[in-house]
């Protein structure tokens, strides 16, 4: 057990020359019920080892299952390591568990074959434990963690209803994957997440027609809705095929070039909001927007827009646990 | 003279009473090295073997030369070794191949194994159009149950379809493909899903065929008339009886409407059986003798079903590889089958059973539903890659399974009346099973490398490039690879050319959404252990399910897979054929608790030791179970290793094995 300071933070910095085990060790121990005190040596440790908060990019991969997203991701990890020969990259695949058992099985590793003993790749599967939203309760902190660690770190998702795009807020930039008509343009329409990933793509598009039919069809779906979408501009599509090997290694360029960053501060407030609500219910939100010290509050009411100093996620979360402990009192 | 004709004897011509014909007599046989095999071969010939079923080790139909590093552990364990025409030199020495009827078990590697016997003819003077024989190349079950297979489903066919153009101008007496459902049963097919996979399978075989468009009609026809069957004969051998005279009739209907053939002797339903191993089990394994037995007369004891030819495993095949004496055995059941018994001096005996008839129209219905699922779907290749008849294999295999643990199957000795005197037969100073030596494979080696260093290097480097550009134009592959044998390109050489162009292909596992169906008390107790974990440890227990090396028989592994997410256990399994360094780095990244190898090739010691070499390498501790066929005397050495836990056939078992599982990682949980 990581019972002493040093342990940890020679955990922290073997993890951050990129060695395997010790970032494993971490990613458990974070997926490890009540962790909320090891967090905050965790990430204390690392703002220590790792001051400048420069952080790795978040990648939100989802889409319906079968559309091929590992086996994508198998392929950008090959062209990776040729591409972007001096940057890391990590990925957390996340897969159902059992609602009988609460057991589950990880098969996505299988279509993403990694050299080995490289350090430049890591591969962590994740169960869904049977949240909602296709993520796992813990895979914002891992994610945390990870992109600290990681230049690139990618999180895909099964699943394509409107609770299945939380990967979204999480992340940086994120991809819906389909397939060539798949016919569910009109249910993407219909379902309303048409304006929540960044980009798409139109994946197995072993055939040059049918993947151009796809792409003016999404296209032309999409102008329906150009303008609830940011700056009405629409949103990339890539054709890519990994049988082909097409148009993986422009998606990938895209990445690798991609500047921006979501504002850290709405996606803690999103997430200790969900966390919140998952735990404490209406009840728990209304105690949080009481409390005068909460910096959530301050940033509500200072400055809608964002803009100030990132929040410390488990402050805050310590801040509400002990006020609603002290109200149940 | 005709008015004496007797309706219960089979008559010549004139009335005579006259016997059919014997069915081949095979051994599946072949081991250490091509020098060794030879001496087997010629031995079991002179026993009254009337034909040669050959058995490669795995780097040879994994497409590996000897000297390739994932080779080493593997070099002549479950079968001969071949790298190049100087092997098959050396098998065939003074054995004369226009007069045998050679069965090669082999798939992904078919089209070279072909084009080495071919340049073999070649070198000898042999007429091609006396060769007679059988290549297995059936991917499709390879990709369902065995694991061999190299290249994506469409390039393997295209392979094949070369095979069959190929054979049906330059040696005619050749069956370039035998479409096999043995390994389905296996790996737990029903008798519907042998009938309607390995039909489903001709289907998709011939109208790869069709669609090629190479042969006139009358060709068309002849081709139809090539394709013969690989069938297993389990132990309800009524009904599997009932199985084959399904197929037989079955055949008949698909040649007539689906493909028009209009001479009857190319509708007829050819096929070889070996009869099961899955049933033969290593308790009391004396046992197994009378399985074998039995099984043999599903496929013999009517005429209307009796197979052409047949090969019997060993009693003792649940332990290890069986000694030549064990073969010998094998083969005096058949000699005792055929010649003592009256068995075939009858027209078949079944005809006009009602409850024959009603059971082979059942199996046919059924099957026929089945089929046409599949061609719904797009056919054979279709229901390969979206993963629908592995998942149904899987589910078929974890019925069967529950059921064995439930006691609701009886096997005699495992699960019932399990205790007995052991067996006299096991005595014998070598423990009654037979082992490779490991230093046999310098002499396989050395073949290699000398065959390496005299050959022209220039000539078996453009033969490489020709093949490869073959493969790219789409070209009719088959001169090309014969071209490469009379080089003396070695088998990698060949497998890397077309790997360049094709790709390796990694199917679906079948494993995803599978569930066991068991819930007595054991499934309870393992299931409160789980949580007690969990609770303890704030997350579920993780295992990764290990298959390593060339060995692709998954059953096993899939079955814990299966069972271990059953229990509770959060569970990592990434198919077959992975190396010892791809499984550490999972187990790795993963933080597991524990690792489940499968291994059943026999290569155990040496892969574990890569293992624990890789876990140094990490500086990781975690604990390591293996399952297989593990001889006893192996166990001191593996659990000096490190291994924590060792389970065989015997343990089949599945809630008792995740109770020990289990109870490894609650003792010594991993330090986080």
């Amino acid at each position: 057990m990581i019972d002493t300071k040093e342990s940890l933070s020679q955990l922290v910095s073997d993890a951050l020359l990129g060695e395997k085990y010790p970032i494993a060790k971490i990613i458990s121990k974070i997926e490890t019920e009540k962790n909320l005190e090891f967090r905050e040596s965790l990430f204390h440790e690392l703002s220590l080892q790792k001051p400048d908060f420069k952080e790795g990019l978040t990648i939100g991969i989802t889409g319906t299952p079968g559309a091929g997203k590992s086996s994508l991701l198998g392929e950008l990890c090959r062209l990776f390591l040729e591409f972007a020969p001096d940057k890391k990259m990590a990925i957390v695949a996340i897969d159902p568990s059992s609602n009988v058992s609460g057991g589950s099985i990880l098969g996505d590793r299988t279509r993403v074959t990694l050299p080995r003993r490289d350090i430049r790749l890591y591969f962590r599967s994740q169960p869904s434990q049977l949240e909602l939203g296709g993520l796992n309760p813990y895979t914002y902190h891992v994610i945390r963690f990870l992109r600290r660690v990681f230049d690139y770190v990618f999180v895909e998702t099964v699943g394509i209803g409107q609770n299945e795009i939380s990967v979204s807020l999480i992340s940086d930039l994120s991809f819906l994957v389909m397939q060539p008509l798949g016919g569910d343009q009109v249910q993407f329409m219909k379902s309303g997440i048409m304006e929540v990933p960044e980009a798409f793509i139109i994946n197995k598009c072993d055939e040059e027609s049918l993947a151009n039919s796809s792409y003016y069809m999404l296209q032309s779906t999409l102008e329906f809705i150009k303008d609830i979408l940011p700056n009405h501009t629409l949103p990339p599509i890539f054709k890519t095929s990994v049988t082909k090997r097409k148009g993986i290694e422009e998606l990938l360029q895209y990445i690798l070039h991609y500047e921006k960053r979501k504002d850290k501060n709405e996606e803690t407030l999103t997430q200790l909001t969900q966390w919140i609500r998952n735990e404490y219910g209406r009840w728990g939100i209304s105690i949080w927007e009481e409390l005068e010290s909460s910096k959530w509050n301050q940033a509500v009411k200072r400055n809608p827009l964002g803009g100030i100093h990132k929040l410390k996620y488990e402050e805050e979360e310590r801040k509400i646990i002990s006020s609603i402990q002290t109200k149940i009192k | 003279m005709s008015a004496e004709k007797k309706e219960y004897l089979l008559v010549d011509e004139n009335g005579q009473g006259k016997p059919d014909k014997p069915w081949i007599f095979r051994t599946y046989a072949g081991h250490t090295n091509a020098k060794a095999s030879n001496e087997l071969y010629r031995k079991n010939l002179s026993k009254g073997q009337t034909g040669l079923s050959i058995a490669f080790d795995l780097p040879t139909q994994c497409g590996y030369s000897s000297d390739h590093e994932v080779s080493r552990p593997e070099i002549g364990k479950v079968g001969v070794p071949i790298n190049s025409l100087e092997d098959f030199r050396i098998l065939f020495d003074q054995i004369p191949i226009e007069e045998m009827n050679t069965s090669m078990t082999i798939n992904g590697t078919s089209m070279w194994l072909l084009s080495l016997y071919v340049a073999l003819a070649e070198e000898r003077g042999v007429p091609l159009e006396k060769l007679n024989g059988t290549t297995q190349n059936d991917l499709i079950k390879e990709y369902l149950a065995r694991g061999t297979y190299i290249y994506p489903p469409k390039e393997s066919m295209k392979i094949i379809v070369d095979m069959y153009e190929y054979s049906l101008h330059k040696i005619p007496k050749w069956n370039p493909s035998n479409i096999c459902s043995y390994h389905l049963q296996e790996a737990g097919a029903t008798p519907v899903q042998e009938l309607s996979f390995a039909l489903a399978t001709a289907i998709a075989v011939l109208d790869a065929i069709k669609e090629r468009n190479c042969f006139t009609a009358e060709e068309f026809e002849q081709c139809v008339g090539r394709i013969s069957f690989f069938v297993n004969a389990g132990i309800r051998f009524v009904e599997e009886m009932c199985k084959m005279r399904a197929f037989t009739e079955m055949w008949e209907e698909i040649t007539t409407e689906r493909y028009a053939v209009k001479t009857a002797k190319y509708r007829v339903f050819r096929y070889g059986v070996q009869v099961n191993s899955l049933g033969l089990t290593e308790e009391q394994p004396e046992n197994n003798a009378w399985r074998i037995l039995i099984e043999s007369l599903g496929v013999t004891l009517s005429r209307n079903a009796r197979c052409r030819a047949l090969q019997l495993p060993a009693w003792n095949e649940a332990l290890s590889l069986p000694r030549p004496w064990d073969q010998q055995w094998s083969l005096r059941l058949q000699q005792v089958l055929a010649y003592e018994t009256d068995l075939l001096e009858y027209p078949d005996i079944f005809e006009g059973s009602k409850v024959i008839e009603s059971k082979v129209k059942a199996l046919k219905e059924e099957a026929k539903l089945e089929i046409q699922k599949i061609i719904d779907m797009g056919g054979a290749l279709v229901a390969i890659e979206n993963g629908y008849m592995k998942s149904q294999l899987v589910k078929s295999q974890t019925e069967r399974l529950s059921k064995i643990n439930s006691n609701e199957l009886v096997i005699v000795g495992k699960n019932k009346w399990t205790d007995g005197i052991k067996s006299p037969l096991m005595t014998d100073s070598d423990g009654g099973i037979f082992k490779v030596d490991p230093k046999s494979a310098e002499q396989t080696l050395n073949v290699l490398a000398e065959a390496k260093t005299r050959r022209n290097a220039e000539a078996a480097k453009k033969s490489l490039e020709e093949l490869k550009q073959a493969a790219k134009d789409g070209k009719n592959l088959m001169p090309f690879s014969i071209a490469c044998a009379k080089a003396l390109v070695t088998t990698g050489e060949w497998a890397d050319a077309l790997r360049d162009v094709y790709g390796e292909y990694n199917p679906p596992t079948g494993v995803d959404g599978q569930k066991l169906f068991l819930s007595d008390d054991k499934v309870s107790t393992v299931r409160g252990k789980v949580e007690a974990f969990t609770k303890a440890n704030g997350h579920r227990p993780k295992i990764v399910v290990g298959k390593p090396g060339l060995d692709g028989h998954s059953n096993g592994a899939e079955m814990i897979a299966v069972s271990a997410k059953h229990s509770g256990f959060d569970v990592i399994y990434s198919g077959i054929r992975l190396s010892p360094e791809e499984i550490v780095q999972s187990a790795v990244e993963e933080n597991a608790n524990v690792i489940g190898l499968s291994i059943l090739s026999g290569s155990h010691k040496e892969i574990v030791k890569q293992l624990f070499d890789e876990l140094a390498h990490y500086k990781a501790k975690i604990p390591v179970v293996i399952g297989g066929i593990i001889p006893e005397s192996d166990f001191e050495d593996l659990r000096a290793m490190g291994i924590r836990e060792i389970f065989t056939p015997k343990d089949y078992d599945l809630m008792s094995i995740m109770n020990k599982i289990i109870d490894i990682i609650t003792v010594e949980p991993v330090l986080v």
